[in-house]
């Protein structure tokens, strides 16, 4: 789905991404590469091919839109150096040409040397392009004239009908003061957002990104 | 061997003989039994001496030893008492160490469970006593223990108390469990005289519950049931007028000024309420109608602090109390002497649960047990009616036990593996050996193993999973400390609610409530715990701080229990009474005072016979309702409201919303639902079920709900521990996204699929759904078209708890939501 905000076009991917044509940009947010490995060293099961299929699905993308620059919006590796980290690593060489940006999370605490050796730019608190400020928490009211883009609390949207029907889904939320994108890692909860009035939010389905 | 011949059997009937008493025809029988080898199960009412029965069969065979024991040894426990509740262990122990004193028999009595001090544990631990009040729980833990192994070398029985109480559910499956590696451990030592009892109420299936515990059909076995009745009285609390008492709800408070006479003219009064919640609100009613009673009323339940239930127990005993208002947490025997009257509020859903309640009163032999039955909506005076005709007929339900719960199976293993170790083809012969595990295939045993060992899959160049690993003695252990005290903390299978426990200010704590609650709480609110009105302070270490609050009234935490469904047993004599009720041919004045209820039914709709199933068709401006009524129980009615909405949606695209309860279920849709005679015998047609049942339980979250305590059971997901655990944020998850998981990219997860299992064989009873489905076919369908709701529908309505059905295309789905509403939460 292609929406407009201040000005520029905008790409939302079923895929939980944001694509900004103008900049040949992608950006994710939220990928908690190593959640599935760091889960496991503490001896619960989750399965291991999670972040496989988390970079397969990124792999997607990369080939679907052929960005310049690929940006994660914070919480890229969910703790320390694990297995899922290497296998990144291996993934990677894949895209030697990609430029890769990372706007710190809460999450992201690996020393600036092992981001190095990953090719990966560091950006800290946010990444301004444009008219927009990529930050992985946003601030509540922003006193700022660039619109926030964030992350973070793995947004999702709860539809109510009729005759006492609910649907949740995760979403993009685009609201009066900042926009907060979907966690892009399937191994993630959802944290209810109200939208206020005027507030635009996109639900996403398995098969499509609607607005709601 | 003859016991009366034997010294320890004269000196236990010469001792009765001082205290003027004679032992029971079943108890001589039990000893008799035990001192020839048998393993078993003893039945009798309460009331009766259960307990004296086993614990006295082993003092005799102690007597009759000549050697006596190493005082000193870390050996000596003789007997193992399993009680399901913490406040039951208590009570037996003060008896039993009585006994002992008068026998002049040196022996030490210990309890362990969640309430024992960590200084005694230890000692415990140093000296075991010779005989060890335990939960399931607990005994996990000891098991869980280093150098636990070497503590059963001298025990000669095992005693499950209440055993038809932890039947019926995981516990169960972990008391199994437990007694399959104690005897393990006995055969390794070439020890084998160890005997395993159990001591049960009348329940349906009372052979199968001695098979479970005792599955060795080669092994001396045998039911000593005695052959003594309990009187019972049960009478209901009848209003004035049916129009007093609601359609729908669960809380009864107003015939609450009825009870007043009863507790007054009583010594002391139990009064069963089925929730915590709604038990401090009545607590707080009954004073504000009798302020008088101030003082001398108490509440008593499971998130209430230790020390002040302790106090209530011991008020109780001396009869300083003239009433408590209890949930479950009183339900199993504790024998307090000035109970006289027993009022169950709310339908107690099953006859058995009713008939144990009964019993809390008129606790000694050959005393009448009395219960009142306090209706909450006018309905269940019906279900009065057939509870009181289930009781007389003695038509007691079974407890089915559970089978191949891999959740159980695998915190076992990891409990084997923090203590001292284990040998997995040795566990493997003695968990098939096992009632719960005796159909475990080679190939899922592999699985479990793996799960715990390398984390469920052995893929990839190399495996980060840490938690089971192979010793260099060739055991399987635990390496982590960390993880091994995580795992003790969740040891147990009943899953509740991050917990919080709650302080006063000035020091002194008054019980727990759930975490979700206090979220909502901000500085200066008031709730109601133990009967109190507080006042929130702050969180502080996880601990909830408040003050006394001088307001009168607040709102009461609720805990999330499930809600009991109605049993098989219950839902046949109900449709039964439904037809007496309109037809006048009865004799209970329960019937007499609902009948304008039933003519007004009649007058709406129709009033279903035996042999009929009612669908009432109701438009409003919420929708298109469809209620049918097979009086089933919630948990059958859950599955075929599902079914049939599944068979709906096939014949055209259509969203429904699901509530179920007792009596019927209510499907609720956007759109006109299809329904004439013929749709609806092909909607309630036992053809095809189990295909059609197995996808329509896919389509919605009923497996999904069964996996949250899977999830917790084999520790997935931490729940916490009320003020001790801190919780490892990195490590947190929920249960729902491992289903998600788990269905993406590990169908073959056997957790996975027990969660389908359990809504499959333990909800829904396939045989009683099919035979449901028969009726139906066979008999009449009746559809109605009310103008508003009926006095079946309405309760079924207000129910909150609901599933949802769709065969629309997502996309459209949402587009029709959207334009029908503006809004979005």
């Amino acid at each position: 789905m292609t929406i407009t905000s201040h000005g520029e076009e905008l790409i939302l991917d079923k895929e939980r991404a944001l694509y900004l044509p103008k900049h040949q940009l992608l950006a994710i947010s939220d990928l908690h590469l190593g959640k599935s490995a760091h889960f496991r060293q503490a001896g619960v099961q989750v399965p291991s091919t999670i972040a496989q299929s988390d970079l397969h699905r990124l792999s997607l993308l990369i080939e679907k839109y052929k960005p310049e620059t690929l940006l994660i919006n914070g919480d890229m590796f969910h703790h320390g150096l694990n297995a899922d980290i290497d296998d990144f690593a291996v993934w990677q060489k894949q895209y030697q040409n990609l430029h890769l940006l990372l706007v710190k999370g809460n999450h992201d605490r690996l020393t600036s040397a092992d981001y190095a050796a990953m090719h990966i730019e560091i950006h800290e608190p946010s990444f301004c392009l444009g008219p927009f400020c990529f930050i992985h928490d946003a601030p509540q009211n922003t006193k700022e004239e660039l619109y926030p883009i964030s992350g973070h609390i793995h947004p999702g949207v709860t539809i109510v009908g009729k005759a006492k029907q609910r649907l949740k889904f995760p979403c993009f939320y685009f609201g009066n003061e900042y926009a907060v994108l979907p966690a892009f890692s399937l191994f993630t909860g959802l944290y209810n957002i109200y939208p206020k009035t005027k507030e635009r939010i996109f639900a996403v389905t398995p098969g499509n990104v609607l607005e709601v | 061997m003859d016991q009366t011949k034997t010294k320890g059997y004269k000196k236990i009937k010469s001792w009765l003989k001082l205290n003027k008493r004679k032992p029971f025809q079943f108890q001589e029988d039990a000893w008799q039994y035990y001192l020839n080898g048998y393993s078993g199960l003893v039945n009798a009412p309460t009331g009766f001496g259960k307990t004296f029965s086993l614990f006295l069969a082993v003092v005799i065979e102690a007597l009759n030893a000549s050697e006596i024991n190493n005082k000193k040894a870390k050996d000596r426990l003789q007997l193992i008492w399993i009680t399901p509740l913490r406040s039951l262990a208590k009570d037996v122990a003060r008896a039993m160490r009585e006994t002992l004193l008068e026998l002049d028999l040196d022996w030490h009595v210990g309890v362990r469970n969640g309430d024992t001090s960590q200084a005694e544990k230890v000692q415990q631990k140093k000296s075991m006593p010779e005989i060890l009040l335990i939960t399931p729980e607990s005994l996990h833990l000891l098991l869980a223990q280093k150098g636990s192994s070497t503590l059963f070398k001298n025990l000669k029985c095992i005693v499950a108390d209440e055993w038809h109480e932890l039947l019926g559910s995981k516990r169960g499956v972990l008391v199994e469990l437990a007694v399959s590696r104690i005897k393990g451990l006995q055969k390794l030592e070439k020890n084998q005289f160890l005997r395993v009892w159990g001591i049960s109420a009348t329940i349906g299936n009372i052979e199968e519950a001695l098979d479970v515990l005792e599955p060795n059909l080669e092994a001396k076995r045998i039911i000593v049931k005695a052959d003594l009745e309990k009187k019972i009285i049960i009478k209901s609390i009848i209003p004035d007028d049916i129009e007093t008492l609601p359609w729908a709800g669960h809380l009864g408070l107003k015939l609450a000024y009825k009870l007043l006479p009863i507790i007054e003219k009583s010594k002391t009064t139990l009064i069963f309420i089925n929730t915590r919640g709604q038990s401090e609100m009545w607590y707080q009613h009954l004073l504000n109608l009798e302020p008088e009673l101030a003082g001398r009323i108490a509440i008593h339940h499971g998130s209430i602090d230790f020390e002040l239930r302790n106090w209530i127990e011991d008020a109780l005993h001396t009869g300083q109390l003239k009433a408590v208002i209890a949930t479950s947490s009183l339900d199993l025997g504790v024998d307090f002497k000035p109970v006289d009257t027993v009022v169950q509020v709310g339908s107690p859903k099953g006859v058995a649960r009713f008939l144990q309640r009964a019993g809390r009163s008129g606790h000694s032999p050959h005393e009448v047990s009395k219960i009142y039955f306090l209706p909450t909506h006018a309905l269940e005076l019906v279900e009065a009616a057939a509870i009181k005709e289930a009781a007389k007929n003695n038509n007691i339900e079974s407890r089915e036990p559970f089978i191949m719960v891999f959740d159980t199976l695998v915190q076992y293993l990891v409990t084997l593996a923090i203590g001292d170790g284990f040998d997995d083809k040795i566990i493997f012969e003695e968990i098939k050996n096992t009632h719960a595990f005796k159909l475990i295939l080679p190939e899922e045993w592999s699985w479990v193993m793996q799960f715990i060992t390398s984390g469920g899959d052995s893929l990839g160049a190399y495996n980060e999973f840490k938690k089971v690993t192979k010793d260099e003695d060739g055991l399987w252990k635990v390496k982590s400390r960390q993880l091994a005290m995580r795992h003790r903390l969740h040891i147990g299978t009943i899953v509740s609610d991050a917990m919080l426990k709650v302080k006063f200010l000035s020091g002194g704590y008054i019980g727990m409530v759930e975490e979700y609650f206090v979220t909502r709480l901000k500085a200066g609110d008031n709730f109601r715990l133990a009967g109190r009105v507080l006042e929130f302070v702050q969180v502080k270490d996880m601990t909830v701080i408040v003050r006394n609050s001088k307001q009168k009234n607040a709102i009461s935490p609720s805990w999330n229990g499930g809600r009991l469904p109605l049993s098989s047993n219950l839902g046949a004599v109900l449709r039964r009474k439904y037809n007496e009720a309109l037809d006048k041919t009865h004799q209970d004045e329960e019937l007499d005072s609902v009948y304008p209820l039933f003519l007004l039914q009649e007058k709406r709709s129709h009033v279903p016979r035996n042999d009929e199933l009612l669908i009432e068709l109701i438009n409003n401006k919420e929708g298109f309702h469809l209620f049918a009524y097979p009086f089933e129980g919630r948990l059958v009615h859950e599955v075929l409201a599902a079914l049939v909405a599944y068979r709906l949606s096939k014949l055209l695209p259509i969203s429904f919303s699901i509530a179920m309860n007792d009596y019927g279920f209510e499907l609720l849709s956007e759109t006109e639902i299809p329904m004439d005679e013929s749709i609806a015998y092909e909607v309630f047609s036992p053809k095809n079920l189990t295909d059609d049942i197995t996808l329509s339980i896919n389509s919605t979250e009923m497996a999904r709900r069964k996996f949250r305590d899977i999830a917790c059971i084999s520790g997935l997901v931490f729940q916490g521990y009320p003020g001790k655990y801190v919780a490892n944020k990195h490590l947190q998850s929920s249960a729902g996204l491992f289903f998600n998981v788990f269905s993406d990219y590990d169908k073959h997860n056997l957790l996975l699929r027990q969660a389908y299992d359990e809504v499959f064989y333990q909800q829904l009873e396939e045989p009683r759904l099919a035979a449901a489905l028969d009726r139906i076919q066979n008999g009449a369908i009746i559809i109605t078209n009310p103008e508003s709701f009926t006095p079946l529908s309405f309760p079924i309505k207000v129910d909150s708890l609901r599933e949802n059905m769709s065969s629309e295309e997502l996309e459209q789905r949402i587009a029709r939501m959207k334009a029908e509403s503006e809004k979005i939460i």
